[in-house]
């Protein structure tokens, strides 16, 4: 077991390794020059004094191995540069706002993993009944309305026309922690909804197959009591694959963040990225898209670990 | 015997890398080890063993299949290893598989007769014109109707896909056929329609057969030469009826003793062989049937043993080789 | 088929508004109106007119156009560049397969959403840098999937029959791997439009996709959150649209799904679950003579129970189940009278579609949803005296006898054990089940019981799940789990056909054993294979296309077979020196075709116009001997 986690471990940051190159690379297998292209604007062609300092600027200048060098040295050192527009240090800012992005994360994966499961679970064992038909039609729902869909939805049924919640914003937890609960399950329950759907989506077909497996069939052979069997033989197998889908949805999961921090004026990491990426701030997207995907290999990695704790097939292989 | 043998095999071994985890050292598996075998025209050979003894891959391999990692396999005189690409697929035309499973070996979106016909379109056997009426004559060959051409593979019989396989080794007119558990995958009554037809087609196309089996009865049957095999090597190998009449390999010995038999009656207290196949990534020093061979002393780690001559035509890999566990020695 | 229509024309509806839009009597998709911001629908404006006074409607089609567009385009061109790489790469692996699929993946490191920014920002906003972020995005995701699929329909015997005639790779790949994979793909193109549709209007309404004025979903959105107060029903028309939208190709995604990998779910899920049997549940039609009401009464003193059976069949019917469906009503177990006496081993034999294991799954209630008993009895003597139909026990009540006092033994040990559960547990949990044991008692009972059952090293192995242990010992332990509790009937189903000789020799001396320390326990051993059926059973029963055929003590049918389908099962052995084998023409027939008559009269040599005409009674050609055929005595 430790040795399949110290395994998972060097493989997340081989990952790391390669996003960070990947994101490195992508600026330069544009065709063209690349501060050029920064600065284009469609058919205007940019200026070129404005050019040319963007390319002292960003290093462009020096030969591709010093650049890489720099850039990767400037990872080790937590050191992401410096923003276009005002000079500010780009790690300073994202260490204030990941806490709060990491917050509506984890919330968010926590709700859909406690509801989803059971849903999907109770719609498998009532396959064809009116409680699956309701779970069915209620996440395909789910599934169809995109997260800032919904967020608007909740903003003007809820705050707008219902007036029972504040339209967003943020209250440090230390300020008002009720609050900030309160604000906080805004946007942690719109992004748990997708994940909700997905997770019970799953649940219900691998709950269905598990039960038409062999060793359910032993299990009842063996004169085991339906809830033994369900909970020991059923549901933890079919948690399984289950666990495989929740790793695959974390980019989705990410994304949904991005977008319903931006609609419920969360501080999170989102703003900044989204007026980083309107300016074209290329040093700011590229610290958050770094952080925010080394955050992501690093979920999947805690979803691998997990996932060996459920399966013991899986420490023995590899 | 003729002087050349359709297909030789020498020296043959496959090995798969394993690593046991990430830092683990790199270890070589031998699923097949130093085979070496024959097989003349119109000869009948039948390989033996229980699985993991790399008879599969023995047989994936005289076809050209997966590659040897060491030795050389020569077809019609010619090594396997010298021809590639147009060459080397003009010479699968000469060497055809029958596989074990019924559902897996045809594809299920094609009609039976275009399946049967991709081999006479590859190696152009009939002019295109003539195409539907070989078809025809091929699906009669196999004793199944006339109208199966135009149907799909899933409204077929597990016993009729097989003569539909069987069908389609043919098409090409091969010498050389590998059948590689053509009727363990059968019932009874159907096992014993495709074991008939084998052994039809066998001499009236005097075709050369490498039979695989994992049922001792099915290969004495349809072989005129047998091949016994444990953990990836040939223990004992000679004509078929001498070797299952009278064993001169422990490890054949036990494994008849092992297989029920109609005739035998009620089981007594035989010789059970006990234990089970060592893990062919740790195979045992010296002999490796000796962890499990009643007959197993001191000598027999010290060395792998030759596969020797033991009568004319017959080669066992034990320095105890004899008619029976009693006898130390062949007296 | 027809669960496709509804999606398809949806689709079609949408994709012909998109594509007809500059023709259709719309209004102009940029005019302005400021005057009229804002305002309500009316008969010019359907649904009402923008922050700028433009048509809403108009808008919301053109809007599709972009959204589709963008999506539809993205999502094919990743569909060719992906599957192209999957199949190369799943098909001749090694180097290639890094070129492709392994290179592709690594765009999978990164969130889908933040990748398409970062393309985004290097490029500007708009229509062309959307579809390339897209097509980069969705690449990986094709690859995988065409793959995966490349790399299991690769390993099936008809591509390799294909390369052992010499086919081109190429064309391999393209005429035998392409089809092949097509149905994995199709469904992920759908789900990937769908996804695409949400990446993009997430873009467009963070400001970062499609660019003013050009018309969007997002971007409507987008807008009209900033009007929330003065006109909420523009939030509501694009976001309608739009998940109406994603809602639809999701659909079409489930329903290709389900088209394309077809499994019947029994509605209301697996029947066992429920607490109670259902209340109407129709009273068995009982063969002719037998009063349904009585049925316990008959039990009682059935007419085939001898005084010494541990177990009474008698006229054993299974079906499939009446509500409807194809086939509804056929039956796949005809009539079967069997009796087993304390001690006995009866074997079952027949080959595949004879109806031995549901014979042997009824008297568990383990029979598959789809299949129920309609017709006989099971009379079998539980350990208090009781005389029980096993038949007529609801699921409480055959889970009180089972894994305690009748047992079985699967044919997969490898599937029939929980691969998630250690062996140990899944030995205490049965013992726990049926007997007032601690944890540490029923753990150490478990450790002796793998003892008994000659598993090495029981202490460790116990706590080893089974993909650690062999073929050999995950049967063993099988075995343990059946016998934990001293069962008086053990029912076998094929334990040894997966097992190499050696080690089925092995498991033969075991079960031998096992009966030797508990004489009183009858055993009914469900096999295909004669040889088998010779070695360890005492007596017989042939079964045919759901029928038993023949019944009695080994050894006399063995040498002297009364039924010419039993005869003709041995002259199919290839053991002795025979030149050819007797092979049995033709196949059983398929359940819902069976002849009239006896069932292997079609295949019999000895048949005649009786036979044929009405299905042949049962005949004791000894006291002790069972069968059914009119010409029993020509047999041999």
């Amino acid at each position: 077991m430790l040795r399949y986690v110290a395994y998972r471990s060097i493989v997340a940051i081989f990952l790391v390794w390669v996003v960070v190159t990947l994101v490195f690379l992508l600026l330069h297998l544009v065709p063209g020059d690349p501060a050029e292209l920064l600065l284009s604007q469609g058919a205007t062609a940019a200026d070129p004094q404005a050019v040319a300092n963007l390319r002292e600027r960003l290093g462009l200048n020096d030969p591709l191995w010093l650049q890489y060098a720099h850039h990767i040295g400037g990872i080790l050192t937590g050191d992401l540069g410096t923003s276009f527009r005002d000079g500010a240090s780009v790690a300073g800012q994202i260490v204030q706002r990941l806490p709060r992005t990491l917050e509506v994360i984890i919330t968010a994966a926590l709700i859909a993993v406690a509801a989803g499961v059971p849903a999907g679970t109770l719609a498998a064992i009532r396959a064809g009944g009116w409680v699956d038909n309701v779970i069915s039609f209620l996440s395909s729902l789910a599934l169809s309305t995109p997260v800032f869909v919904v967020g608007s939805v909740v903003i003007l049924v809820f705050a707008q026309e219902l007036r029972i919640v504040p339209a967003g914003g943020y209250v440090a937890f230390a300020v008002d922690p009720l609050r900030h609960l309160m604000l906080l399950l805004l946007p942690a329950g719109t992004v748990a909804l997708a994940l909700w759907a997905v997770i019970a989506r799953m649940s219900r077909a691998s709950v269905l197959d598990v039960l038409e497996r062999d060793h359910v069939r032993t299990a009842r052979a063996k004169g085991l009591s339906r809830r033994r069997i369900l909970t020991r033989h059923v549901v933890r197998n079919a948690m399984i694959p289950v666990l495989t889908v929740l790793g695959l949805e974390m980019g989705t999961l990410i994304g949904g963040t991005v977008l319903v921090e931006f609609v419920f004026n969360w501080p999170g990491l989102s703003g900044y990225l989204v007026s980083a990426v309107d300016a074209r701030d290329y040093p700011e997207v590229v610290g958050i898209v770094m952080v925010i995907s080394i955050l992501f290999v690093f979920l999947n990695l805690v979803v691998d670990v997990v996932y060996a704790v459920l399966d013991p097939r899986i420490s023995l292989a590899r | 015997m003729t002087l050349t043998p359709l297909v030789e095999a020498e020296g043959l071994s496959r090995n798969f890398p394993l690593r046991s985890g990430f830092f683990g050292a790199h270890r070589d598996v031998f699923a097949v080890r130093d085979v070496s075998l024959s097989v003349d025209k119109g000869e009948a050979v039948g390989v033996v063993g229980e699985s993991g003894c790399g008879k599969s891959t023995l047989g994936r391999m005289m076809l050209g299949l997966e590659r040897p990692t060491a030795g050389a396999i020569r077809f019609d005189g010619r090594d396997l290893s010298g021809v590639s690409g147009s060459k080397r697929r003009a010479l699968a035309r000469r060497m055809q598989m029958v596989f074990q499973d019924p559902f897996g070996s045809l594809d299920p979106r094609r009609s039976v007769g275009a399946q049967i016909a991709d081999g006479l379109r590859v190696h152009r056997i009939v002019p295109g014109s003539k195409i539907d009426a070989e078809v025809a004559r091929l699906i009669d060959l196999v004793g199944l109707q006339r109208n199966a051409a135009g149907r799909r593979p899933h409204e077929f019989s597990g016993g009729q896909r097989q003569r539909i396989a069987v069908a389609r080794a043919l098409a090409t007119r091969p010498d050389f056929i590998v059948a590689d558990e053509p009727v363990s995958a059968l019932d009874v009554s159907i096992q014993a329609q495709v074991v008939n037809l084998l052994a039809d087609l066998r001499r009236d196309l005097g075709l050369a057969m490498l039979f695989i089996a994992h049922d001792l009865h099915v290969v004495r049957h349809l072989s005129t030469r047998a091949v016994v095999m444990y953990l990836g090597r040939i223990v004992e190998e000679g004509p078929a009826d001498r070797v299952f009449g009278a064993p001169a390999h422990p490890y054949t010995r036990a494994l008849m003793a092992a297989t029920p038999s109609i005739s035998a009656g009620r089981a007594k207290d035989r010789d059970v062989l006990s234990g089970e196949m060592p893990s062919p990534a740790d195979p045992p020093s010296g002999c490796s049937f000796r962890t499990r061979c009643p007959l197993a002393s001191a000598e027999c780690a010290a060395a792998v043993p030759e596969l020797a001559p033991y009568e004319p035509g017959w080669k066992v890999r034990c320095i105890k080789a004899g008619p029976s566990d009693e006898a130390g020695a062949r007296p | 088929m027809r669960k496709l229509v509804l999606p398809v024309s949806i689709i079609a509806v949408i994709l012909a508004l998109v594509l007809l839009a500059p023709v259709l009597p719309l209004a102009d998709v940029r005019a302005m109106d400021i005057p009229h911001r804002f305002a309500g629908p009316s008969m010019q404006h359907w649904l009402g007119q923008d922050e700028f006074g433009r048509d809403v409607l108009t808008r919301l089609i053109f809007g599709a156009r972009a959204s589709l567009s963008i999506a539809i385009g993205s999502a094919l061109a990743a569909a060719v560049i992906g599957a192209a790489l999957g199949l190369l790469g799943g098909y001749f692996r090694g180097l290639v397969e890094i070129l492709t699929v392994r290179a592709a993946e690594v765009i999978l490191c990164l969130p889908p959403l933040l990748l398409a920014l970062l393309v985004v920002t290097i490029l500007g906003a708009g229509f062309w840098p959307l579809i390339l972020a897209l097509t980069i995005l969705y690449t990986p995701n094709y690859a995988r999937i065409v793959y995966a699929a490349t790399l299991q329909v690769r390993g099936l015997d008809y591509v390799t029959a294909q390369r052992a005639l010499g086919t081109h790779p190429l064309k391999i790949v393209l005429r035998t791997l392409l089809p092949n994979v097509l149905p994995p793909l199709l469904v992920q193109i759908s789900l990937v439009i769908a996804s695409a549709i949400v990446i993009e209007s997430g873009l467009s309404f963070l400001g970062l996709g499609v660019v003013p004025p050009t018309p969007s979903w997002g971007l409507m959105i987008r807008a009209a959150r900033g009007a929330m107060e003065q006109a909420p029903m523009l939030l509501v028309w694009p976001s309608l649209a739009l998940a109406g939208t994603i809602l639809t190709f999701n659909l079409l995604c489930d329903r290709l799904q389900s088209v394309l990998d077809p499994r019947a779910v029994p509605a209301g899920g697996a029947i066992w679950l429920r607490r109670r049997k259902p209340a109407a549940s129709p009273p068995r039609a009982v063969l002719a003579g037998e009063d349904p009401v009585n049925r316990r009464a008959v039990a009682g003193t059935p007419p085939a129970a001898g005084p010494g059976d541990l177990l009474a069949i008698d006229g054993l019917t299974i079906a499939l189940r009446r509500a409807g469906g194809i086939g509804s009503g056929m039956e796949l177990v005809r009539d079967v009278a069997i009796s087993v006496r304390p001690g006995e081993t009866l074997a079952i034999v027949g080959e595949s579609g004879s109806g031995k294991t549901l014979t042997s799954l009824a008297l568990t209630g383990l029979l598959p949803d789809v299949l129920e008993v309609t017709a006989g009895s099971a009379v079998y003597v539980a350990r208090d005296g009781r005389r029980l139909d096993l038949l007529a026990e609801d699921e409480d009540g055959h889970r009180r006898l089972r894994g305690d006092e009748i047992s079985m033994v699967f044919q997969d040990a490898n599937a029939a054990l929980n691969p998630v559960q250690r062996i140990g547990e899944q030995l205490s949990e049965v013992i726990r089940a049926h007997r007032p044991a601690g944890a540490a008692e029923a753990g150490r009972e478990a450790v002796d019981l793998l003892r008994r059952v000659g598993i090495p090293d029981p202490d460790r192995r116990a706590r080893a799940y089974p993909h650690e242990l062999s073929g050999g010992q995950r049967q063993r332990a099988m075995i343990a789990i059946a016998v934990a509790n001293r069962p008086k009937l053990l029912l076998a189903d094929e334990p040894t056909t997966a097992l190499d000789p050696t080690i089925q020799a092995q498991i033969l001396a075991l079960l031998s054993d096992l009966r030797r320390d508990s004489p009183e326990m009858g055993v009914v051993f469900v096999t295909h294979n004669l040889a088998v059926v010779a070695e360890i059973a005492d007596r017989v029963a042939v079964m045919y296309a759901g029928e038993l055929v023949e019944e009695g003590p080994v050894a006399e049918i063995f040498a002297r077979p009364r039924h010419p389908y039993t005869a003709a099962l041995i002259g199919s052995v290839p053991e002795g020196g025979a030149e050819r084998l007797v092979a049995i023409p033709g196949t059983v027939p398929p359940p819902g075709k069976m002849p009239p008559g006896c069932r292997f009269a079609p295949r019999c040599d000895h048949a005649e116009k009786v036979c044929r005409q009405a299905s042949p009674p049962e005949f004791r050609p000894q006291p002790d001997r069972r069968t059914r055929c009119l010409r029993f005595e020509e047999v041999t």
